[in-house]
């Protein structure tokens, strides 16, 4: 009994680690030691003669616990263990979860996300915009915008800068998610207003690459392909 | 003989457990196996590459000899990628003989937007060089387009064409 019980109660909280599980079942096998010990069973299931079931509590108790009964809980502990684990592999590596493209799917909404904003700029609110940009980075790119945000702050209040882009297209054309880096290339419509002018509707190509950081993907490089390059 | 069975009870309590784990994993490494690589590699690599020969031979063409430029766009393109491309080229036949135009696409770069069974989007990233007889290569020019490909019978042919 003191085994069922435990083993509800544990159940029953989530957050039971594999740890407690491996406890909880040591627990459970030493209470039963506890009840088993007592000779007023309420048994007769097996139907067998009371003087029988008198005469074998004994030596029940020390199979149960001692000798290999010892060692075979120790085998179910084991056991046990060992499908907790495997059954968490499975389930945090499951693809059914993300489906197979879930991966590709988060590099090409980032990488869409983070391409237009470094390819967008308010000119009413720019130090925004380039918190924005920095936002969107990391690595090399990221260390280069910080140095450079001084002297972009001056270019874009000289000109009077204003950028609205639009990614029209994007694939991710290599992806490794055990190294969290992925390559991506991108087309990007920019509506470009300098100040008192009118708009003026620009193509852009880029290659990108990113990188997978604790706060998702972000941009590690960003290039645009040239014409005519070889 | 029954204190033999009551000892092997933990013993198979484990070994039932054990079992459903060996079970288990096998399955689980199939499922993943499957349906993980060879989705991308495979698949994209056939598709970015049936889409880039395709551009390259319905999008280039010499003066001289626009008809195989014609039979290719026959067999890449269908659908209203073959109706686009038939009024665009109209004009392009009329007027290459006269003046003597060559054109050159390259592709740049290739990437799978999007790929679902037979369907797939690629981006691409073309380049086109105009050349007159007699004069000096022309400055390339860029072009990006959205292909939308489809799986017929084994091969991937263009059934739209975006510029982007």
């Amino acid at each position: 009994m003191g085994v069922k019980r435990e083993a509800v109660v544990r159940g029953g909280d989530e957050k039971n680690g594999a740890d407690e599980a491996v406890e909880s079942a040591w627990r459970g096998a030493l209470r039963a030691e506890g009840e088993e010990a007592r000779p007023a069973r309420k048994g007769g299931a097996r139907g067998e003669p009371a003087g029988v079931r008198r005469a074998r509590t004994r030596p029940r108790t020390r199979t149960l616990l001692a000798g290999w009964g010892l060692v075979g809980w120790g085998v179910v502990v084991a056991a046990f263990v060992f499908l907790v684990g495997s059954g968490w592999a499975a389930w945090r590596d499951d693809p059914g979860v993300q489906g197979p493209s879930g991966g590709r799917a988060a590099v090409l909404q980032a990488a869409e996300r983070h391409i237009a904003t470094l390819n967008s700029m308010d000119g009413a609110h720019v130090d925004a915009g380039l918190r924005g940009w920095l936002d969107a980075t990391t690595g090399a790119l990221h260390t280069q915008l910080r140095g450079d945000e001084a002297s972009n702050r001056r270019k874009i209040g000289a000109s009077g800068t204003d950028a609205d882009a639009r990614v029209t297209g994007a694939a991710v054309t290599s992806l490794d998610e055990a190294a969290g880096k992925a390559e991506v290339i991108a087309a990007v419509q920019v509506r470009l207003t300098l100040r008192g002018g009118e708009p003026t509707m620009q193509r852009k190509r880029f290659a990108a690459e990113l990188v997978r950081t604790p706060q998702g993907w972000k941009l590690a490089a960003l290039a645009s392909v040239p014409v005519g390059a070889r | 003989m029954r204190r033999v069975l009551r000892l092997y009870r933990p013993f198979a309590v484990a070994v039932g457990l054990v079992l459903v784990g060996l079970v288990l994993h096998p399955v689980a490494d199939r499922v993943r196996g499957d349906e993980r690589p060879a989705f991308d590699d495979v698949a994209a690599a056939e598709v970015t590459g049936a889409v880039s020969r395709g551009l390259v031979a319905v999008f280039s063409y010499e003066a001289g000899d626009v008809a195989a430029t014609e039979r290719a766009a026959a067999e890449v393109l269908q659908g209203p990628a073959l109706r686009q491309y038939r009024v665009l080229f109209g004009q392009v036949k009329r007027q290459a003989p006269g003046q003597r135009v060559t054109l050159v696409t390259r592709v740049v770069r290739a990437g799978v937007v999007s790929l679902v069974g037979a369907d797939a989007r690629v981006l691409v990233f073309l380049d086109q060089t105009a050349t007159r007889a007699g004069e000096p290569v022309g400055t390339p020019a860029a072009a990006q387009l959205v292909v939308t490909a489809r799986r017929v019978q084994g091969r991937w042919t263009i059934q739209e064409l975006r510029a982007v």
